[in-house]
């Protein structure tokens, strides 16, 4: 019964936030930060069982369906705006440099994170810290498009680099959670001791072909003339249906729900009527998954995780800025690309928080509460910054190629 | 019906046995939320082309799907689903309330409270009458002492009583329903829910100081049962006035605030003892004709209420307990059976006597067959209070409850149809 309480308490906040938090007039960090959502994270997390603890572990227990519901609308959102259609009318350069710069960013904090994991986690056995090495270095590969969107507000002059910009955070996910759907079949939990590359296969070849089918059922499903309310019921009760049985065989709900909406994305034609859809339930239903995260959230909070925490902060500025010279050369890419572009990728938004969520979710180690807290800590302390770094890249190259 | 068989078939998938060793039975529940929102869903739809309710599908489907038959919807899923069905009936509730008019009640309130009086006074002679009859024939009755067999049927009897008014204003939605049988049939759900609370709490203390020696006649529980509902309509009226006030000046986000409310009103009523459903009654009510916002109201609520009714309606299913139905089977058709012709008879006398119509006297019986939360919750007093044969007749009603509540949208929905009442709102 107390949790009907928390949750009316959690929809309360949630309102009374969207209310007074202003939403800004510029792109400042306070304002991005209210405007992103991250605020619920932080109401959320003193809601509790780390703050006032109306939100105890055994409430989070009866509500997990609407963090899996949560995690699979991030996923599907994403998902859907992979439109093959829509990707083909960008360049295949602009492409191949989303995943070179995938690739670089995941394999340079990989290692990174690996070198450093094993001589300050020295009690934690090795296999645990290379699989939280792999976590991090895709957390930092992650982008988000959010804040891209609320710069386009104020942005001075919209030029090349603000639709590259655009296209390479809203492409980046895409290989990201693939990275984690890798992660989550080879690293099952509980770890196979024996045949790991056959039932690895065997889960991922699950975790694929389940969404695409339930792709083709809500395709199916809603190639006649459907209702508003019949779409509404189709779509919240088959984006349940596929992250639930992500949770159920313990795989990333992101992964499912975003094969999900790239099958259906790609088969549908009803997206003018979907979009409105999905932004009118989209808010509401944010809002409370950023509220359940934070209550979620025990923080393992020690000098260890805040060196991981610094480091996630410089590893992922580094990485996005060092390489960007060489993948001009090596992509012979049209535009130039200074270093100062890279500042513009230090949002990981939304996603890099589901990321997070569903690595904690599926692997529930004490290890993984260190991981959720750098992550969530690392990702708090990029979004704050991030305004910055599009105003310092974005804007001034954009004005600079404008001139 | 390709569909529905796709998604069972995937269902099945996911619970062969083969692959159980690599699933976690306990990150379960919203696979199964998923699974049973889209199945009810699809099979309500096909119920509708065979020109059935499509609630009886959503209950079918948790029925079917439900922890007796097929465990795709497992106990321990329906008990984490709670949370869900508390929001779903106290937005149920809400509509319910929003849906009753003053100036339309007015004209009918002479035949729904005469109908309401005779309804529950018939029903409640009735249940006594087979109680002290049956003990000769039905082996149910057999060995209880006069004294237990007559606080038995008249609980019995009390519990016969009400009407579901969640399944009430679930079929008036789905058929878009509206007239006078419309208004008479709610009316009367929603008052009726109001007099039974009322007189169980007459019932129950009689039966405990007939049957219970060292007890006597308690007005102290008379009093706090008066309590529980003149504090549920007094916090009904706090709500629907901040619901006014809500849409008055603020007006934004109005389905985040109304999810808001109608867990609170369900989290204070069961903290406090409060009735959650009369409380968002009250609420709907209030707003509805107290205020122009009402409107708002009621559309903010429908624009989402089929997942809602799909939720409430197949957990509702999955939490009828089939195992009480095959223990009692005969005798609760026999209950069922003089159930509906005593309410045919209250509703005769009751409409006769105000003067209605030949059509409200003969058909409207019809609209006040479905049965659930406000029994159920009764029931479960009586197992608690009268240990020795408290868990026969929770039974007993369990297995009403399920066959009322199958049956009830299904007879409904032929009386709005017959009467030419579907379509018109």
């Amino acid at each position: 019964m107390q949790a009907l309480y928390a949750f009316g308490l959690i929809i309360l906040v949630a309102f009374l936030g969207a209310r007074f938090i202003t939403k800004g007039t510029s792109l400042s960090p306070v304002n991005y930060f209210s405007y992103s959502g991250f605020i619920y994270i932080i109401l959320g997390f003193a809601l509790g069982r780390s703050g006032l603890g109306v939100l105890g572990p055994s409430l989070l227990t009866g509500l997990t369906p609407l963090i899996s519901l949560g995690l699979g609308w991030v996923g599907f959102l994403f998902g859907f705006q992979l439109e093959a259609k829509y990707l083909k009318r960008f360049p295949r350069k602009y492409i191949n440099l989303s995943f070179l710069q995938f690739l670089f960013v995941f394999l340079f904090g990989g290692v990174a994170f690996f070198l450093m994991l094993k001589p300050i986690y020295t009690s934690e056995p090795g296999f645990l810290l290379y699989g939280m090495a792999v976590a991090l270095g895709l957390l930092i590969s992650l982008n988000s498009p959010t804040l891209l969107s609320m710069a386009s507000n104020f942005i001075p002059e919209r030029g090349s680099y603000f639709y590259l910009s655009r296209f390479l955070v809203s492409v980046s996910g895409f290989w990201g959670i693939i990275g984690l759907a890798l992660l989550s079949s080879f690293w099952h939990f509980p770890f196979f001791e024996s045949k790991i590359i056959l039932k690895g296969g065997g889960f991922l070849f699950l975790s694929t072909i389940f969404p695409i089918l339930i792709g083709f059922l809500f395709h199916f499903l809603t190639k006649k003339r459907v209702s508003e309310e019949q779409m509404l019921v189709y779509l919240i009760g088959l984006v349940f249906f596929v992250s639930g049985a992500a949770f159920y065989f313990n795989l990333p709900p992101l992964y499912l729900s975003m094969v999900l909406g790239i099958t259906f994305s790609n088969l549908t034609k009803t997206h003018e009527k979907l979009y409105p859809l999905l932004l009118s339930t989209e808010k509401p239903l944010y809002i409370i998954f950023l509220i359940l995260i934070g209550a979620l959230w025990k923080v393992d909070f020690d000098y260890r995780a805040s060196i991981f925490i610094a480091l996630l902060v410089v590893l992922r500025v580094l990485a996005y800025m060092l390489p960007l010279p060489f993948f001009k050369v090596v992509l012979d890419f049209p535009l130039r690309l200074p270093t100062r572009f890279g500042l513009c990728f230090l949002s990981s938004g939304g996603i890099g928080v589901a990321f997070a969520v569903s690595m904690k979710l599926v692997y529930p180690l004490p290890l993984t509460d260190v991981f959720l807290t750098i992550a969530l800590f690392g990702i708090l302390v990029t979004e704050f910054i991030s305004p910055w770094g599009v105003k310092f890249s974005v804007f001034r190259l954009d004005s600079e190629e404008q001139k | 019906m390709i569909p529905l068989a796709l998604v069972f078939l995937l269902m099945l998938l996911l619970k062969w046995p083969g692959i159980l060793p690599f699933a976690n039975s306990d990150q379960s529940t919203s696979l199964a939320l998923g699974f049973i929102l889209v199945f009810a869903y699809l099979l309500g739809n096909n119920l509708k082309r065979l020109r059935l309710p499509q609630i009886t599908g959503f209950i079918i489907a948790g029925i079917v799907c439900g922890p007796f038959i097929l465990n795709f919807v497992s106990e321990s899923n329906v008990n984490d689903l709670q949370l869900l069905d508390g929001l779903a009936l106290s937005l149920i509730a809400l509509t319910a309330g929003g849906e009753m008019k003053i100036k339309k009640l007015k004209r009918q309130l002479r035949t729904i409270i005469s109908i309401v009086v005779f309804q529950t006074s018939i029903v409640l002679f009735g249940f006594l009458i087979l109680g002290l009859i049956g003990q000769y024939f039905i082996p149910f009755f057999r060995g209880m002492s006069l004294l237990h067999l007559f606080a038995f049927s008249l609980l019995l009897g009390t519990l016969m009583t009400p009407t579901s008014p969640a399944t009430t204003i679930a079929v008036m939605t789905e058929t878009k329903s509206a007239g006078k049988f419309t208004d008479l049939i709610l009316g009367g759900a929603v008052v009726k829910d109001f007099f039974v609370i009322i007189i169980f709490s007459f019932t129950l203390s009689f039966s405990k100081s007939i049957t219970i020696p060292s007890h006597n006649f308690d007005f102290g529980f008379l009093l706090h049962i008066l309590g529980e509902v003149g504090g549920s309509i007094l916090i009904g009226i706090l709500i629907g006035t901040g619901i006014i006030l809500y849409i008055k000046f603020i007006k934004k986000d109005i389905i985040i605030f109304i999810l808001s409310i109608a867990f609170f009103s369900y989290q204070i009523s069961h903290n406090y003892g409060y009735h959650p459903l009369l409380i968002c009654l009250v609420a709907g009510f209030f707003t509805e004709n107290f205020s122009s916002q009402g409107k708002l109201l009621i559309s903010a609520i429908e624009r989402s209420s089929v997942p809602v009714y799909v939720v409430f309606f197949a957990i509702s299913g999955a939490s009828l307990d089939l195992s009480a139905l095959r223990q009692t089977w005969l005798l609760a058709l026999g209950c069922v059976f003089l159930r509906g012709l005593l309410k045919f008879s209250g509703t005769f006398i009751g409409s006769r006597l105000t003067g209605e119509g030949k059509e409200i006297q003969r058909l409207a019986w019809a609209g006040f067959i479905s049965q659930a939360g406000v029994a159920l919750g009764m029931a479960i007093v009586i197992q608690d209070n009268f240990p020795d044969w408290g868990s026969e007749f929770m039974a007993l009603v369990l297995a009403v409850i399920a066959i009322n509540q199958i049956i009830g949208p299904i007879f409904l929905q032929r009386l709005l149809i017959k009467v030419k009442e579907a379509g018109k709102k």
